[in-house]
């Protein structure tokens, strides 16, 4: 996947906010679980939900944990039926392949990776149901975070209405040998394009959603990282689940720091890892993400500060030397705009 | 190019120079442009810093990424293009006429004949 295509980041992105565009995001991770109980059982370990009870044809944004609560990875679990048999559908960074299919491998031995024969295509923006209706059925009731299997191609195939923009849309799940296929003829639609990692960057930061490396690592658990809603406050309790101590704690005591949204008073872009200070010069924190908002027509920036910080006080950032004035913005800087019914999950 | 202007000569930092009566205009190439993306941002230098060779001097920021301007050659700064300040994007539409970044008072032309002619800095950029 490029940076770009031939009209640029901020074309791309603005035409997945206004209209659609499409991902191909096939060097992500795509692993199918045997939905068996002492499979379900290992995996608990590691992923902070109650897997047994999960709802066929939905999906839900998780993690695997290490020992101390810190996040191994973030991921989007799935329970679905493929030829009449129930997985485990586990979209996972293409970062973090090596640290994740060692978990699952040791979990379920026959765990397929099927990213070695599916590719993996987002479909994002509000034109997205429009271009994609025609080619694929997609029911008129499915909500975002719905799963299920279609067919193209004569092949079968996931459709997930899912994505990482902030916009409504769709990821799909289809074998390689169809896939070109598909692309093409979405692409026949004048009002969708290609778009690259540097867009698929803005947009999710401007919609305030994580990225492993930046605001995810395995020093920061989950409740750190403002993600405490993905939690099942259930399995907290359950000593199978790594670091439930630590996260229990977390959620009864104050953080050490907190997760902020910032966008900068002048024209300099805030950029990954630059440091935040006080008005008296004390370092309060850094920036985890940062960009250049199409949208705002700003620089934006996620990061982490101190919590005994008083917000009401003026965060200066470093950037080239010099101090430039930032204001806390909520998360996110760009309001969703996902079809929902009653999810639980943002 | 007007006939009145010197030949355009090239930076490997990927800088353009020409110059007019000893004033130096420069910006970056059509190929930086290019490799850098939708620019946004640039922070211009100070008129009349005096500055050397290889100098950074001021700061193009892309959607992307920032990326340093080193002075071309040994002078003075006497002029800023202040257009970039409003719209940074004009580097992506004219690189190498409107996209102009600061003018320069040279001290020493021989700086300036040791840079790449047109055809040498494309053969720089194909290897």
């Amino acid at each position: 996947m490029p940076i770009n295509y031939k009209t640029g980041i901020i074309n791309e992105h603005k035409n997945v906010r206004n209209h659609s565009g499409i991902f191909d995001v096939s060097h992500m991770g795509q692993i199918l679980i045997e939905n068996n109980e002492s499979y379900l059982h290992k995996l608990e370990k590691y992923i902070p939900l109650q897997l047994k009870k999960l709802i066929k044809n939905r999906s839900h944004y998780s993690f695997l944990l290490n020992k101390y609560g810190g996040v191994i990875d973030d991921l989007i679990i799935s329970n679905i039926d493929i030829k009449d048999k129930s997985y485990l559908y586990i979209v996972y960074n293409a970062s973090r392949k090596k640290e994740d299919e060692a978990i699952f491998i040791s979990c379920a031995p026959n765990a397929e990776k099927i990213y070695e024969k599916n590719c993996l295509f987002a479909i994002q923006g509000p034109d997205s149901i429009n271009v994609l209706k025609n080619i694929i059925d997609i029911p008129n009731n499915m909500n975002f975070f719905d799963i299920l299997i279609s067919k193209y191609d004569n092949n079968e195939i996931i459709v997930s209405r899912s994505g990482y923009t902030g916009e409504d849309g769709f990821e799909l799940s289809i074998p390689n040998e169809s896939a070109e296929n598909l692309i093409n003829l979405l692409l026949k639609n004048e009002n969708t394009m290609l778009c690259g990692l540097g867009s698929r960057d803005s947009l999710r930061l401007e919609a305030g959603l994580s990225l492993y490396g930046h605001e995810l690592n395995e020093k920061i658990t989950p409740i750190e990282a403002g993600l405490s809603w993905a939690l099942d406050k259930e399995r907290l309790e359950d000593e199978n689940l790594n670091g439930n101590e630590v996260l229990s704690d977390q959620l009864k005591n104050k953080l050490s720091n907190k997760k902020i949204g910032l966008i900068c008073t002048s024209k300099s872009m805030l950029r990954d890892g630059m440091t935040l200070f006080d008005n008296n010069n004390n370092e309060i924190g850094k920036i985890t993400s940062g960009c250049f908002s199409p949208n705002l027509n700003k620089s934006i920036a996620i990061g982490y500060i101190i919590s005994e910080f008083n917000t009401d006080n003026p965060i200066f950032c470093e950037i080239r030397k010099k101090l430039e004035l930032v204001k806390i913005n909520n998360l996110p800087f760009v309001k969703k705009n996902y079809k929902k019914n009653g999810s639980i999950y943002e | 190019m007007g006939a009145y202007m010197s030949e355009k000569k090239y930076t490997k930092d990927h800088e353009w120079v020409s110059i007019e009566n000893e004033i130096a205009t420069i910006g970056i190439s059509n190929h930086a442009q290019e490799s850098l993306g939708d620019i946004v941002f640039i922070e211009l230098p100070s008129v009349g810093s005096s500055v050397k060779a290889k100098d950074e001097i001021c700061v193009v920021e892309s959607v992307k990424a920032a990326s340093d301007i080193y002075a071309p050659i040994d002078g003075e700064i006497i002029e800023v293009n202040n257009n970039l300040e409003n719209d940074a994007a004009i580097i992506n539409q004219d690189a190498e006429n409107e996209g102009w970044i600061f003018k320069m008072k040279i001290s020493d032309s021989n700086q300036y004949s040791e840079l790449m002619s047109e055809d040498e800095y494309k053969q720089f950029l194909e290897q």
